[in-house]
């Protein structure tokens, strides 16, 4: 029989709640600074996320062969600048043409390039699933053992862990961005009022740039960190977040960042924890279930409250 | 115009029909099980390859031809892939789909609708069996898991776990067999100490397994393997969850190896459709596949090629590529009376059927008799780890 360990509730919910919460918010903050800025919802977000998994793995294989051993946050870093040419070159050709005409002409653009990204990823690499790292992670010993010298066993991977460390790097990079900066200001001031922005001056093909580059950042960790959590990569992996991730950047409010990262981490955990047994021994909700609580969140929050929690905007 | 477009598109159609007899093939190319599936669709290839360099269709020698389309394993693509092979591609027969949802899902939507009979290669959900509804069009030519789920009790018996936790995957195939599995096992006597579905492809299954972890140390596993059935075994193992592992067809992949690692799965033991090693017709097609680079005994290997070896044998018995009562020409030429045919015999075959002799087919796979449901009868396997990879067994 299994030993629960005593500290159940926060080693199998809450924190695994947390690690795909920082997912969703990755991936929330590309698709929420697109559609603030870019007006228009980017379907092939997830497929970006994917393409840059693949890319990571690639960069790691290639290293293999030279007799490398990298850690995939390592390989992530060409892989990233690679996602970023591709996220330029598809606005330039694909969505670019489109940015006066009406937005469902490039969403729909964006529909096409996630099956376009999707199919090319099938030939190049296969349908098959690729492994990051083989065999099974063992919690963190160091934590462990510290931990439950003090009655709580905490019983987190160090992939956890990087995941974790990793989201808090970026967001807090993001935050330093759109604070401090010129060019973050300046995409503040489009996701507001482009047309003001526009009169006053501000490059606005520039800050388009900026926001492509800042989400192809945000969508390469986010892939990457999925597949250092599940430690496989296969080709749908992206669209399947895609819908919690849309949920998540709902939730927040569109167009802003901050609430694109609350939404992640509030449609993660609520995912989690609704299985948790609650009330008696049962789970409150079958876990088979799970996906739905994220549809329910962002059903309730479009009635009550379409503009989101950080007062987005709203459509 | 309209006329005009009609009759070049009828002549267009009529030309390509005398060239050559099609027939889809809807496979699992992409989605969760692309492993399982590549070897399957190989055999469906040779079979083709071998009715071809023996004589081809009819008496002028028409080319068989596969028509490949992606059922993804899905039932959403499955309908997609077999209306444009029905519609567009004006296929004979449909011999596919991989996934028991696929299978139903384009029976019921696309393939019964039109008349067009369907010949599973691997299906082996038991709503299939039940699903024509006096069409008789769905056949298949793997057996049912209310076989399969009495034959993982009986293991998990004789491996002596008297209680045992189920999770299976919200779909078609993964739900039905772990009922079969539930009902068989309790009326054997043991306890299921907790039975709850997972949904498909999530990143995690950290709350699922520690639902069910608490409960039993025995987890027996319904889901494809890319599916969610790696992360939720590899969810198991990292939390110490389960020790002892059980499944079925889904999850018996080299994939579960590559990325879980067989040491980590020492304790696993997954069932599959097996074929009878000892029959002549076994060997038979094991020269044939040895003889092709095809793997003859993975999962559902034999029964691609015999499938579509069937429905050819069909299509040659009724004379003609029309759609209309084909199912009892595949009723024929697979059960006696008859002279018996081997996998590979095509020439022998197409000799008799043309004096207007019976014949009886054996396949690699079983003897391939339909029942008044299209479902034959077949033989299973457990397969546990045996130096690095995995090692079968038939169950007696």
């Amino acid at each position: 029989m299994w030993d629960a360990f005593g500290f159940e509730f926060v080693n199998f919910y809450l924190i695994p709640g947390l690690v795909l919460g920082c997912i969703y918010a990755l991936g929330a903050i590309g698709i929420t600074l697109t559609f603030g800025i870019l007006r228009f919802a980017n379907f092939a977000h997830g497929e970006i996320m994917m393409s840059g998994a693949y890319l990571t793995w690639t960069v790691m294989a290639i290293a293999g062969y030279a007799g490398l051993t990298l850690h995939p946050l390592v390989a992530m870093v060409p892989a990233t600048l690679l996602v970023i040419l591709l996220f330029l070159g598809t606005d330039k050709f694909f969505y670019k043409p489109f940015r006066k005409a009406d937005t469902i002409k490039v969403v729909m653009a964006s529909f096409g390039m996630m099956l376009i990204i999707r199919s090319a990823v099938q030939v190049i690499w296969g349908p098959n699933q690729l492994t990051f790292v083989r065999g099974i992670a063992k919690p963190n010993s160091v934590l462990s053992d510290v931990s439950n010298d003090i009655g709580m066993m905490l019983i987190i991977p160090n992939k956890h862990l990087f995941i974790f460390a990793g989201t808090v790097i970026i967001v807090i990079a993001l935050s330093y961005l759109l604070n401090r900066t010129r060019i973050g200001k300046a995409m503040r001031a489009v996701s507001d009022s482009p047309d003001l922005a526009h009169v006053t001056g501000i490059d606005v093909d520039k800050v388009i740039r900026a926001t492509w580059i800042v989400g192809g950042i945000c969508a390469t960790a986010a892939g990457v960190f999925l597949v250092m959590d599940v430690q496989m990569l296969e080709t749908t992996m992206g669209f399947r977040m895609l819908l919690p991730m849309f949920a998540a950047a709902i939730l927040g409010g569109i167009g802003k960042p901050y609430g694109a990262v609350f939404g992640g981490l509030v449609i993660g955990l609520a995912e989690e924890l609704s299985a948790y047994p609650w009330i008696g021994d049962t789970p409150l909700l079958s876990p088979g279930y799970k996906t739905g609580v994220a549809f329910a969140i962002m059903v309730i929050m479009l009635i009550v409250r379409p503009q989101g929690l950080f007062k987005g905007r709203s459509f | 115009m309209k006329n005009v477009l009609m009759a070049t598109a009828a002549t267009l159609l009529a030309t390509s029909a005398m060239a050559e007899v099609n027939i889809g093939n809807p496979m699992a190319m992409t989605g969760p099980i692309p492993d399982l599936n590549a070897p399957i669709a190989a055999a469906v290839d040779l079979a083709a390859a071998n009715i071809n360099a023996q004589g081809g269709m009819f008496a002028d020698g028409e080319t068989l031809n596969i028509i490949r389309a992606d059922s993804a394993c899905d039932p959403v693509a499955a309908v997609d892939a077999v209306t444009k092979l029905i519609n567009v591609n004006g296929v004979t027969a449909i011999v596919g789909p991989v996934c028991s949802g696929a299978a139903i899902a384009q029976a019921e939507s696309v393939a019964i609708p039109a008349g067009v009979l369907t010949l599973s290669v691997s299906a082996s959900s038991p709503a299939i069996t039940t699903m024509e509804d006096g069409t008789d069009l769905v056949f298949r030519a793997a057996a049912s898991d209310a076989y399969q789920g009495v034959a993982l009790a009986e293991l998990a018996m004789a491996n002596g776990f008297t209680d045992i936790a189920v999770s299976y995957a919200n779909d078609d195939y993964n739900a039905a067999i772990a009922e079969v599995f539930v009902q068989a096992y309790e009326g054997m006597g043991g306890t299921i100490t907790a039975n709850e579905a997972h949904e498909p492809n999530k990143a995690s299954y950290r709350s699922e397994v520690a639902t069910i972890g608490a409960t039993s140390e025995n987890l027996a596993l319904f889901s494809y393997y890319g599916s969610g059935g790696i992360t939720l075994m590899r969810n198991a193992l990292e939390t110490g969850a389960f020790t002892n592992f059980i499944g079925a067809d889904g999850m018996l992949s080299d994939e579960l190896i590559e990325q879980i690692g067989a040491e980590n799965l020492m304790t696993s033991t997954f069932t599959t459709s097996a074929s009878d090693a000892s029959t002549p017709s076994f060997a038979a097609w094991k020269a044939i596949a040895d003889e092709a680079g095809v793997p003859a005994s993975d999962p559902f290997v034999a029964n691609g090629y015999d499938a579509t070896f069937m429905m050819a044998l069909a299509i040659e018995a009724a004379g003609n590529d029309g759609r209309e009562g084909l199912s009892e020409h595949l009723r024929a030429i697979a059960s006696a009376p008859g002279e018996v045919i081997l996998p590979g015999q095509w020439a022998e075959a197409k000799a008799i059927l043309a004096a207007g002799g019976d014949i009886n087919y054996e396949g690699g796979a079983g003897n391939q008799d339909f029942d008044e449901n299209g479902d034959v009868a077949g033989n299973f396997s457990k397969s546990v780890i045996v130096d690095g990879a995995w090692a079968a067994e038939l169950i007696q």
